[in-house]
């Protein structure tokens, strides 16, 4: 039953955005979140979800995923829009006792949810196109900088892609110990909270345990194969720009420079 | 030929300790093992849990290191941490839970794994990979998540991943003990093939006697010590003595030494059941 669950939420097709190198979309996915809360008018909002549904539509990811994505945060989206819809003051367009609704109110209450959905729908579109590995790989390189502060760049991206490794590993293991469990009487489906939150220390303490076994194996078998961090190690699969890349920053950089250019000059 | 693993009275001691850092125990788990092995030799070190097989194996992968005596892998002393890259270089070692010991999220990643830490140039890690993956047979799986292979595919991978770092030597220490039969078949061949062909020094570390029937010769290991050294045939006439060591002896060497004692006139060591009909017929 847990083998179901799918990691990360990698669409698999072929399409321009997918062929990107990561950090050309990790750089994206970034310049475009300063360029929403750079804009300031509807114009601006425009060309942000012009830009955004171009996108969408380069990448072949079907609509419904961007939309799934949308689904977890249903509830900000709506407590964002209904304080701003009634608590903003201004001019009033429709009252009733103390609430009012004014016209400040709506435009604010639609700028921020729609922000919100783009924030969202933008930095999916990241996850969608690029396999946890890219991911990880991407971060490695793109935030190979900070190593000159001391930030252990590299170690981070192993952990994080030795943990991709292993989830699927440890989801069958904890499978394994909820049915063992089950076959001597637990009771994982009961309704109630308390029950349940019980019913998972006998899960969680074995499953502890395994981790740190694997672990300490897993170190061991590293070790092993002539492991010692990042110093002069070199890369199977190096990431490389091509030219898609550099036009990519070129589009990327001019958009945001439009958007930022555009919150400018209706505010002089 | 020159040797490639060579311990001169090893000893190793585990030592407990209590919450203080007190010395509650010590547990001598090797207790001065002096061995040869020559290059290209296909070495089974047999010995049922706790005898110090696995702790063995573990000096001189430079793992651990000599409470007592020296290990010399290609001549250099593993207990010099300066030699310490090169004798992990020079003798791979394979760990008993395939699980355990893939890294990579794809096949020929982890396959590359280990040239990638040797600093190899990104084209030779390539050729590398897939050199290593054909000799275990494994090239038309590369692409493939770890996760979706077989216990005894995921232990041939495990295999690659030592091989692409060229080694001399392969220590593998209890290899199939968590696979099926199929599994275990399938690991066994890829090891002998290597010894056979890339003339890659074997040492199997195994309580299973039906694997060590290949090997050129066998040291039977009991409470740290040698108990027995010797080719498979000369060891596999000894039954009783295996027997009083706890170790599982094939079945159609029990047929044939019960055979024997009953009085028919079959040689020592019968080790396959071809090597019996043939000798009854």
């Amino acid at each position: 039953m847990l083998r179901d669950i799918t990691l990360g939420q990698y669409y698999s097709t072929d399409s321009v955005i997918h062929r990107l190198d990561p950090r050309v979309k990790l750089m994206g996915t970034l310049c475009y979140i300063i360029s929403l809360f750079c804009v300031k008018n509807p114009l601006g909002y425009a060309l942000c979800a012009l830009f955004l549904c171009i996108v969408i539509a380069l990448s072949k990811v079907p609509v419904k995923f961007m939309i799934r994505g949308l689904k977890a945060i249903i509830l900000l989206l709506l407590i964002a829009g209904f304080f701003n819809l009634f608590f903003t003051p201004g001019d009033p367009i429709w009252q009733w006792k103390k609430i009012s609704i004014s016209k400040q109110g709506i435009y604010m209450a639609s700028t921020m949810v729609l922000r919100l959905a783009l924030l969202i729908m933008g930095s999916s579109i990241m996850t969608l196109t690029t396999t946890p590995n890219y991911l990880t790989d991407g971060l490695e390189k793109g935030l190979g900088f900070l190593k000159v502060i001391k930030v252990p760049v590299h170690e981070i991206a192993m952990m994080m892609s030795i943990a991709l490794r292993f989830i699927p590993i440890l989801l069958e293991e904890t499978d394994k110990i909820m049915k063992a469990q089950m076959a001597r009487g637990a009771d994982f489906e009961s309704k109630n909270i308390i029950k349940k939150a019980k019913a998972l220390v006998p899960l969680l303490v074995p499953l502890f345990v395994s981790a740190f076994r694997r672990a300490n194996d897993l170190a061991l078998a590293m070790e092993a194969r002539c492991y010692r961090g990042g110093e002069g190690r070199t890369k199977m699969k190096p990431l490389k720009y091509k030219k898609s890349d550099a036009f990519a920053y070129i589009i990327i950089f001019a958009y945001l420079a439009l958007c930022i250019f555009l919150g400018r000059m209706l505010f002089s | 030929m020159s040797s490639i693993v060579k311990t001169e009275d090893l000893t190793f001691d585990y030592i407990r300790r209590d919450e203080e850092g007190n010395v509650e125990g010590i547990i001598t788990a090797v207790d001065n093992v002096s061995l040869d092995v020559k290059e290209g030799e296909f070495i089974a070190i047999l010995g049922h849990n706790g005898s110090g097989k696995s702790t063995l194996a573990k000096h001189i992968n430079a793992i651990l290191y000599p409470t007592e005596g020296t290990v010399y892998v290609d001549g250099k002393d593993t207990s010099d941490i300066r030699n310490l890259w090169d004798v992990r270089q020079c003798a791979g070692m394979i760990f008993q839970n395939p699980d355990n010991q893939i890294i990579g999220q794809i096949v020929e990643e982890d396959v590359g794994f280990g040239p990638e830490n040797l600093g190899t140039p990104t084209e030779e890690i390539w050729q590398r990979v897939e050199e290593s993956l054909r000799a275990v047979h494994m090239y038309e799986l590369r692409k493939k998540s770890p996760n979706k292979l077989s216990g005894g595919q995921k232990q041939r991978v495990s295999i690659a991943g030592v091989l692409a770092m060229h080694p001399k030597c392969i220590i593998l220490d209890e290899p199939t003990a968590m696979l099926d039969p199929e599994g275990r078949k399938e690991v066994i061949r890829s090891i002998r093939a290597l010894n056979d062909v890339e003339k890659i020094t074997i040492i199997l570390i195994t309580h299973n006697m039906e694997e060590t029937i290949y090997a050129d010769r066998i040291f039977v290991m009991d409470k740290g010590k040698i108990a027995m050294e010797g080719t498979p045939k000369e060891i596999f006439s000894k039954v009783e003595r295996l027997q009083s060591l706890r170790l599982t002896v094939p079945q159609v060497t029990l047929l044939a030494h019960e055979l024997k004692k009953a009085g028919l006139q079959l040689p020592d060591g019968i080790l396959t059941a071809e090597e019996l009909i043939c000798q009854l017929s």
